[in-house]
Formats: structure tokens, sequence, C-alpha cells
């Protein structure tokens, strides 16, 4: 949702190639004056949403339907984009943009394409143009119709936006790209299967940082040493930090972890497992296990100082107020206990930390 | 052929109208954002959820600011150019500083080219009056 599909990409330089030229033409022509200015600002928008759609046919030629559809939405923004001037503009505009906006949502919720930057960019331009097309302007002849657009401005557009931003979110936690392991959790491309070697180098990793670690069953060593809780305490597990470990930037370094996990059990926190960290943001660490040992970073969540608390980002690029969308530095896991996902999973299995609290 | 009601228009603008469209989808972007802090708070974030009400409570404030461009009001005006300043601010900062925060298109036309739209439809203000 947060990337731009390679073959997307080329709709996106067409969408920013029409922006001026869709400017231009309508300067150029001399009905622009006898129209409310919304009426040209939602042309122009049109005219970049058709030219994205246009400029997406040649990478789609292989899909044969989309490609028509393509072409037909794009010649059909394009040309409602010049006619502006025509009696029935504002009804077959808003027609044309609710048709396309459902029609994706149809089309992705179908599985026959997935949400990325290029089409919610596309469904943004999309919704702010149906609402200049709608809004009524102050001095407008046909006060009659005022009410009529002002209910749909009112009730078309929210429902409209509330509707996509639902579905491409649904759609994308359910059915993420084979890097997305979960939501906000984008895994290190590896090999499918894991060689001997890396097996055996997986398996002495494990093994390193278990033993290293192991002094930290008492939380209190963990504390000694610079490791500090971060996050609501409430929370099944909470990663306790060390800041120098992360501001020295060791790189796998068993003996080294930057981060500790613990469960939050009614008996104390109970040492569940290591993380490494990278330092820099974007730069995933030495996978010695290959598939067993892939890194994993969190992007485009939002987080608060308020608790070290976070949110997932809306498809729309939004979070709450008061906090900020970040990605996190490459991180590595080592569960030392049972985990039914593996020694090394993105998450530790809500079932296990329940049973350490029971136990 | 020309419909009734694209007759020359009075000198009336109709920036404050585009600003309310531009607003009102604003505010729906930050009504969703707080709506989604919701699951986050029920799963134990508590602060989410006080920052997922302050999210909808901004959203509700953008709407009545939203009326009150559309009424011509000049403090609608202030506080719109006001809010948006603070957008684009905050959004370039998060852009600058090394935080790994999304610089794709949507993020940046959500929270850049919009509040830049909405300041650059609401810079007259004689179009405005109290």
């Amino acid at each position: 949702m947060f990337d731009i599909a390679p073959d997307h990409a080329i709709g996106l330089y067409s969408g920013l190639l029409a922006l001026p030229l869709a400017m231009i033409a309508i300067r150029l022509r001399p009905a622009r004056h006898m129209v409310p200015g919304t009426v040209p600002g939602a042309s122009v928008l049109m005219a970049v949403a058709g030219a994205i759609h246009i400029g997406l046919i040649g990478t789609h030629l292989k899909e044969s339907f989309t490609a028509l559809l393509f072409l037909l939405n794009g010649t059909a923004y394009i040309t409602l984009s010049v006619a502006f001037a025509w009696r029935w503009w504002r009804a077959a505009s808003a027609t044309l943009i609710g048709a396309t906006l459902l029609g994706y949502l149809v089309y992705i919720a179908f599985g026959f394409d997935s949400p990325d930057q290029v089409a919610i960019a596309t469904k943004l331009i999309e919704l702010t143009a149906l609402g200049l097309v709608l809004v009524p302007v102050r001095g407008e002849p046909r006060e009659s119709r005022r009410t009529w657009r002002w209910t749909l401005v009112g009730v078309a557009v929210p429902v409209l936006t509330l509707i996509t931003t639902s579905t491409v979110w649904i759609v994308d936690l359910k059915r993420p790209d084979a890097q997305h392991v979960h939501a906000g959790a984008v895994l290190q491309a590896t090999n499918d299967v894991a060689t001997p070697e890396q097996t055996a180098a997986a398996a002495q990793l494990y093994a390193a940082t278990k033993s290293a670690i192991e002094p930290y069953q008492d939380w209190h060593r963990a504390m000694a040493a610079g490791y500090r809780p971060g996050g609501p305490a409430n929370m099944p597990s909470t990663h306790w930090m060390n800041q120098h470990y992360v501001d020295a930037g060791y790189v796998l370094d068993p003996s080294r972890p930057q981060g500790l996990v613990y469960a939050n059990t009614h008996h104390g926190p109970v040492l569940i497992g290591a993380m490494f960290q990278m330092k820099p943001i974007g730069q995933l660490g030495p996978d010695p296990g290959g598939p067993l040992t892939a890194w994993h970073e969190h992007q485009d969540i939002c987080v608060t100082p308020i608790g070290f608390e976070f949110s997932l980002m809306t498809p729309f690029a939004t979070c709450p107020i008061g906090s900020i969308d970040v990605s996190v530095p490459p991180m590595l896991h080592v569960w030392i206990v049972d985990n039914p996902g593996g020694q090394f999973a993105v998450d530790i299995d809500a079932t296990v930390v329940k049973k350490i609290d029971r136990a | 052929m020309i419909a009734p009601d694209v007759e020359r228009l009075p000198k009336a603008s109709s920036r404050p109208e585009a600003a309310f469209v531009v607003l009102l989808m604003q505010s729906l972007f930050w009504a969703m954002a707080g709506i989604s802090a919701i699951p986050f708070a029920i799963a134990g974030e508590v602060f989410m959820l006080g920052l997922g009400i302050a999210s909808l409570l901004l959203a509700l404030a953008t709407v009545f600011v939203a009326i009150g461009v559309i009424w011509r009001r000049r403090w609608a005006r202030r506080w719109a150019v006001g809010l948006e300043a603070v957008c684009v601010a905050g959004s370039i900062l998060l852009l600058v500083l090394p935080l790994g925060a999304n610089r794709g298109p949507v993020a940046l036309i959500a929270n850049v080219v919009l509040p830049i739209a909405v300041i650059a439809l609401l810079r007259q203000p004689a179009e405005l009056t109290a």
C-alpha cells in the first residue's frame, strides 16, 4: 500500500505531465470565465486522473480487460475535463468519478489488483475532484439545486472517502504481499529454503544468543546492564532497550543485543527473547540463516512519545494527532521460549505469553 | 450548448468553496486516523484513546472552520490558514528529519499539497467579510 508498483510508476509520470498541460489548456479556453472556479479546478484534476489511467495502458496490455477499462475511463475523464461547459457536465462527471471509485474498490476486493501509492493517490485526486464538481458556489443560478448538491457533498464525498479508505486498508491487511508478514512489518527478501550451512548458522546464532541473555532472566540484572522497558506495561510483552547498544550500532552481536523481550506476567517480567536492531533506517543486517533469520522493519507506523505507543498510518497517510509517522530500523528477534512461529519469528505467539502468565 | 447554470457569474469568488472541499477531505482523513487509533487503545495502548479522540475533535473543528469559510467568516479564514500553516510546517519537518517518514505521493498530496492549496485559496482576505 505504501509502495509504488513498478508497472504503475508510469501512471504517476503521466499524471505529473498532464497537470501543467491541463492547466494551460483550460486557461486558454474562454468558457472558463463562464463557470465557477471550482469547475476548471475539477477539470484539471479529472484530466490528471485520466492521464494516469491512459498511462497505465502500456504496462497492462497483457491484461486486456484492465487495459480496455483504463482506456475507456481515461478517455472519459479527459473528454469531460474538456467539456466543462456542457449542460450535463456535473451529472456526468459525478457519475463517472463515483463509478470509477466504486469500480476500483470492487476490482481490488476481488483480488484483480493490489492497492499501491499510484492507485491511492489517484483515488485522492478523484475524491477531491468529486467534491469540486458537486460543491455549489455562491452566486450560481438554479438555486433549487443547491440543497441537492450540498446534500451530495455532505453525504456522498464522506461516504465514498470512508468506503475507499476502509476497502483499501482491509484488502492490504488481508492480502499483504510476500514481504509483508504482518501489518507494518516488511520482511527481508531471502532464498526460499535454507541451505544446510544457513541452518547451522541459524542454530549457532540461536545458541549463542540464548546463552548470552540467560543472566537476564533476572530482570534486575537487565536493568543494571542498561536495559529499560519501553511502551505500556499493560501489554502482553514489553521490549526493554539498551540505548547504549543501540547508539553503538553493534551488528548481530549475541553478547550485546539491542533489546530484550519480557512477558508481562502477574509474577513479574519473564524473559522470552532478545532483539537485534540495526542503527540506520532501511539498512538490513547480515542474514546468516537465510530465510530462517530474515530481518524485518516496521514501516509507516504512527508513534507517540506519550507512553511510546503506536498505531498504523492510514492509507491516506495520516496519523492520529500527537503521533508522527516513522519507520523503525530493521530488527531480528530471537525467541528463547517455544514459539510456534519459530525461533526467529517476527512476533511471539500470544498463546505462549498467556501460558507463561498462567504458569 | 452552454448550460443555464453556467451563465456569467457575478463578481463572487469560488475560492472559499474550493477551500471547503479540501478542508472537508482533510477532516475526513483526520477522522479516520482517529478511528484507527481506537483498536490500539482497546488492545491496551491507553494514550492512543486520547489521541484518537483528539483527532476526531480536530476533524469536527475542521468541519466547523470549513463551514465558516463557506460563510465567508474572517475568523474561519484565519483559523484555516493557521491550521494549514502548522500542517505544512509539521509535514516538512517530518520529511526533512531522518525518521523514515513516508515520502510517497499520497503523503505529499495529503500532508503538503492540500494544506498549501487551502492557504493559496484563502490568501485574499478581501474575499471574506465578517
